[in-house]
């Protein structure tokens, strides 16, 4: 025997009552399960709401000058008048290895007709291939194929091709105020269409290739109003953005780089508010666990009274007594945690790799301007398992005190002579 | 101190014990001063509620007088804390009950070290303690089992290894062969006449059984809490 026979006593005690022991456990790695999956898919959602509004359209940061936010206004394009090398600009903004792509775009708003109809919509220049590597809209087109540079093409969100009652090979009108106060317009073919699930974006944006749209608004070809950077993981964008200005500056005067937490504050608070939660679902899934723990103790415990009697008798102290169930505690505690990791491991990594998808059951939700469709995606977060079995520890010892407490004042005498 | 101070196992003065439950008192035991030498084999008997196990309890620090005082050894138990009473349990008084004296989960032999592991005694010294106890009271090989798995009588045998190998002033028996057949009884009561020729060691029994009382050097008669009479049988 170890020189402490507490550890061994309270191990071999659980050993007991098998089924009550695995009760008892159950209820604990349970409380593990729902507390890591649940937290686990909250931030499953938050990401999913960030990466959509990060790399759907938006990048994870945005290069402009310091006059376009928030206006728009077409003449507010990086480096003024004269434009800039923007192969230049585009090198020296991807210098950082935490950059993954940049591409430029344009922005102009304009009319597209078709026929009869007519829709008010934001022109959006893009370098097609530039686009595909930075952002996701054009990733996949639900038809057709992406504009080709010089040939009057374009491609608009499923939404705007069925107000303007088109398809793929149609002819539409484009009509936008140009930077020489003329009125530029010109006759172009759709090519093809995408969606998003954003109302607002399969409504509102045609999207040109840059030099087209420049050509049409009588732009120069160093003159764009945004060159949109992606990173690899979004929590880093404010960081990034800092490295980016640095590599820029000097060049650009007057540009600014705002990562996506400047342009969409309220998905940084929620996704602040989202992790607040996560210590109440701690909170309330234990506390209920403990319960259960304190009234298996305490059974366990009260049918021991003579043992603790005996124990007392030939020389424990009470404090002898209460370290023998705390370790009891301590052992179920370990049993449910070794339970809860059996039972959360697999279901996190099927999850995290391989989401059921319920959008068959919900549909996609539009939610804080991103659209979020409801799989069972689920983040790993090592930090919060580390403290959801720290919780589960603490649950199992601290639902143990008064059970042991109680087992240390058993009055030996009384108990010893009524047998 | 006068010298034949040293010389005392237990020694009680005017020890009473009254409980109280609601409006009736039962004084369990009543005035009673006895003192045990060292090395004596002595019983407490008398008619059930006659206040054996109490002064048993009293003697062993695990009840508390109501008056009077207790001296084990030469240290006076009335006015110790818990925590010395504790300690006092360990290092110098060994307990065997009628029954259920062992910790289940348990082996014999771990059984049998608790009380030396929570003095502190070296893990070899344990062994060969124990080793030698268990080879005089023909429990070799039984070393590993666990309570359940053995009967009463080898229980009843471990719990008396137990009392001894942490070397108290003395061991209190209340009834330890109550609950056996007499081969079992007969063979417990040689292993502690041996233990207390052969060893020196101090037992003081509470019985109403006659093969304990026939053994016993001093018999200490009790009725309504107190010393009735006191015969010296062998
Ligand atoms: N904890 C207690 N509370 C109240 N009364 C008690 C308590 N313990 C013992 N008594 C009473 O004190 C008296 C003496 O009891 P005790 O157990 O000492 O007698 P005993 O001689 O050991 O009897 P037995 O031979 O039946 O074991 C009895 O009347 C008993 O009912
Ligand atoms: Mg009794």
């Amino acid at each position: 025997m170890s020189q402490s026979p507490w550890a061994r006593i309270g191990m071999r005690n659980l050993g007991r009552h098998p089924k009550r022991t695995l009760l008892t456990a159950m209820g604990l790695a349970v409380g593990f399960f729902a507390s890591v999956v649940l937290v686990g898919w909250s931030q499953g959602l938050v990401n999913q709401m960030v990466e959509n509004s990060t790399s759907l359209l938006g990048g994870q940061l945005e290069i402009h000058d310091a006059e376009f936010l928030p206006e728009r206004g077409l003449y507010d394009t990086i480096g003024g008048r004269d434009g800039v090398d923007l192969d230049q600009l585009l090198t020296r903004a991807t210098s950082d290895v935490r950059v993954v792509a940049a591409a430029p775009r344009v922005y102009a708003g304009g009319l597209v007709s078709s026929g009869n109809s007519t829709v008010a919509g934001m022109l959006m220049g893009v370098d097609p291939e530039g686009e595909v590597a930075l952002s996701r809209f054009l990733d996949v087109l639900t038809a057709g194929r992406l504009p080709r540079p010089g040939q009057n093409e374009l491609v608009v969100g499923t939404e705007m091709a069925r107000q303007l009652e088109t398809e793929i090979g149609g002819e539409l009108v484009v009509v936008a105020p140009a930077a020489d106060g003329s009125m530029g317009n010109d006759l172009f073919t759709l090519v093809g269409t995408y969606r998003t699930g954003l109302g607002e974006i399969d409504s509102a944006f045609a999207v040109l290739p840059v030099e087209d749209l420049q050509a049409l608004v009588v732009l120069s070809a160093g003159r764009v109003h945004e060159i949109a950077v992606s990173t690899q993981d979004p929590w880093v964008a404010e960081e990034v953005a800092v490295a980016v200005t640095t590599a820029v500056d000097g060049d650009v005067l007057e540009a600014e780089v705002v990562p996506w937490t400047e342009l969409n504050p309220a998905l940084v608070e929620y996704a602040r508010l989202a992790s607040s939660m996560y210590g109440v679902i701690l909170v309330i899934v234990f506390g209920l666990a403990m319960f259960g723990v304190a009234n298996t103790m305490l059974m366990a415990t009260y049918e021991r009274r003579r043992e603790f009697a005996v124990m007392l008798a030939v020389g424990t102290t009470p404090w002898g007594v209460v370290l023998s169930v705390l370790y009891e505690a301590l052992a179920l505690g370990l049993f449910a945690l070794v339970l809860g990791v059996v039972m959360t491991a697999p279901v996190m990594i099927w999850w995290h790799n391989a989401p059921p998808d319920l959008t068959g059951l919900v549909g996609e939700i539009e939610m804080m301007g991103s659209v979020v469709s409801l799989t069972m995606q689920v983040e790993y977060d090592v930090n919060f398992a580390v403290m959801t079995a720290a919780a589960l520890l603490a649950t199992a010892v601290v639902a143990a005190f008064y059970p042991a407490v109680r087992a240390s004042r058993v009055p030996p005498a009384d108990i010893l002579s009524g047998l | 101190m006068p010298p034949e101070d040293t010389r005392r196992a237990v020694r009680t003065e005017n020890l009473s014990k009254i409980y109280r439950q609601e409006a009736e008192e039962v004084q369990a035991v009543r005035d009673v001063s006895l003192t045990i030498q060292p090395g004596e084999f002595a019983a407490l008997a008398g008619p059930s509620g006659s206040g054996k196990t109490t002064l048993l309890n009293l003697i062993g620090g695990l009840t508390r007088p109501t008056h009077g005082q207790v001296w084990v050894g030469d240290q006076e138990l009335s006015e110790l804390p818990n925590r010395a009473l504790a300690r006092l349990r360990l290092d110098q008084v060994g307990f065997v009950f009628q029954a259920y004296n062992l910790l289940p989960v348990l082996t014999a032999r771990e059984n049998a070290e608790f009380p030396m592991l929570l003095q502190g005694v070296s893990a070899p010294e344990r062994t060969r303690r124990v080793d030698e106890l268990f080879a005089r009271t023909g429990m070799e090989g039984l070393e590993d089992r666990r309570p359940g798995k053995l009967s009463g009588g080898q229980q009843q045998r471990v719990a008396v290894v137990r009392a001894v190998a942490s070397r108290p002033a003395l061991v209190l028996a209340d009834e330890p062969t109550a609950n056996l057949d007499s081969a079992s009884s007969d063979a417990l009561l040689d292993l502690m006449d041996d233990l207390n020729r052969e060893l020196g060691v101090t037992f003081v029994f509470a019985t109403h059984d006659a093969r304990v009382m026939d053994r016993c050097r001093r018999l200490v008669r009790m009725m309504d809490g107190g010393v009735d009479s006191e015969e010296t049988p062998a």
